[in-house]
């Protein structure tokens, strides 16, 4: 859901899934990149997971999508990135950005929730990310729950 | 304050016509929607109705936009506070061999209080739509914890 923002002098994106599995599963799938690169459109992160590490969304061809340091690490539960852009230099002028990611026990399913924030009106960083993480998001819940992640995420976009 | 506008994208393998029939037909959205049942005849200008499991009626409204498989637009309120009245547009759309399902919940009214509601809701009900389109059985969205 994306709302509310600019009296804050901030833009943000927040979304919130529901996914049948367990916290453990979900977090191994968001951080390990044998899972990473079927839902995230071929990328892989790099770090050492671990709080002050430093932390790297990796294209396929060998670029670096976005990198950052981790803030917060609470394994299987929390996760708080700071994360600059790093191939689109008006995106990259924004400077860092910051990625909260929960986890939570939902009966038999787990809750997933999701806030990238940027400490400036209309940044078009979020922008950017509003689009992406939805079909990630979408993809890590078919990954999870069929075994098998939507086609269209397990390739970088030509052209980009 | 900018008016409230809930935006919320899912990406399904599923087909349109699957989609549709999940958010239209009462035996389907039963298997996922927390047993509650989309009730109509889906024509523009019909009544439409959300039922719980019991059959009563907790929202109800008027079908604005009607385009199978592709595009819906109703009128949403409680019926004990009809003019507490908002608008929820869904819109399909096919890419290869999944859809875009795009729910946007808006034109609320001043101090409505069913937008607390509906992002608590929206969220729940489109992650146990995806999965029930996907694995046959939707996911107990409402249990507490």
């Amino acid at each position: 859901m994306n709302n509310r923002e600019d009296i804050l002098q901030k833009t943000t994106f927040s979304y919130v899934t529901y996914i049948r599995s367990t916290p453990e599963k979900l977090w191994q799938a968001l951080t390990t990149p044998g899972f990473n690169r079927q839902f995230f459109f071929g990328a892989t992160q790099e770090s050492a997971w671990k709080q002050g590490a430093a932390w790297r969304l990796m294209i396929p061809d060998g670029r670096v999508a976005d990198s950052g340091e981790i803030l917060e690490i609470d394994p299987p539960r929390r996760l708080v990135l700071k994360w600059r852009n790093e191939f689109m230099p008006e995106l990259r002028a924004e400077g860092y950005s910051r990625m909260t990611l929960k986890i939570e026990k939902h009966g038999a399913s787990v809750k997933l929730a999701i806030l990238h924030e940027m400490d400036k009106p209309g940044s078009k960083l979020i922008e950017a990310v509003s689009e992406g993480w939805p079909p990630i998001l979408s993809s890590l819940k078919s990954l999870l729950e069929t075994g098998e992640s939507l086609e269209e995420t397990r390739r970088w976009p030509e052209g980009t | 304050m900018k008016k409230p506008k809930l935006v919320y994208t899912t990406f399904i393998r599923s087909t349109p016509k699957k989609t549709w029939d999940a958010i239209s037909k009462p035996e389907f959205t039963r298997r996922y929607w927390g047993g509650m049942a989309n009730v109509s005849d889906w024509k523009k200008g019909s009544k439409w109705e959300h039922h719980n499991p019991e059959n009563e009626v907790w929202i109800t409204g008027k079908v604005v936009e009607s385009i199978p498989a592709k595009r819906l637009v109703l009128t949403w309120a409680d019926p004990d506070d009809l003019k507490d009245k908002s608008r929820v547009t869904f819109e399909i759309e096919p890419m290869q061999d999944m859809v875009c399902l795009t729910v946007t919940h808006d034109r609320f009214q001043a101090g409505s209080k069913m937008v607390g509601k509906v992002s608590w809701g929206w969220p729940r009900v489109l992650s146990s739509l995806k999965t029930f389109l996907e694995t046959g059985k939707g996911l107990n969205i409402f249990c507490r914890g």
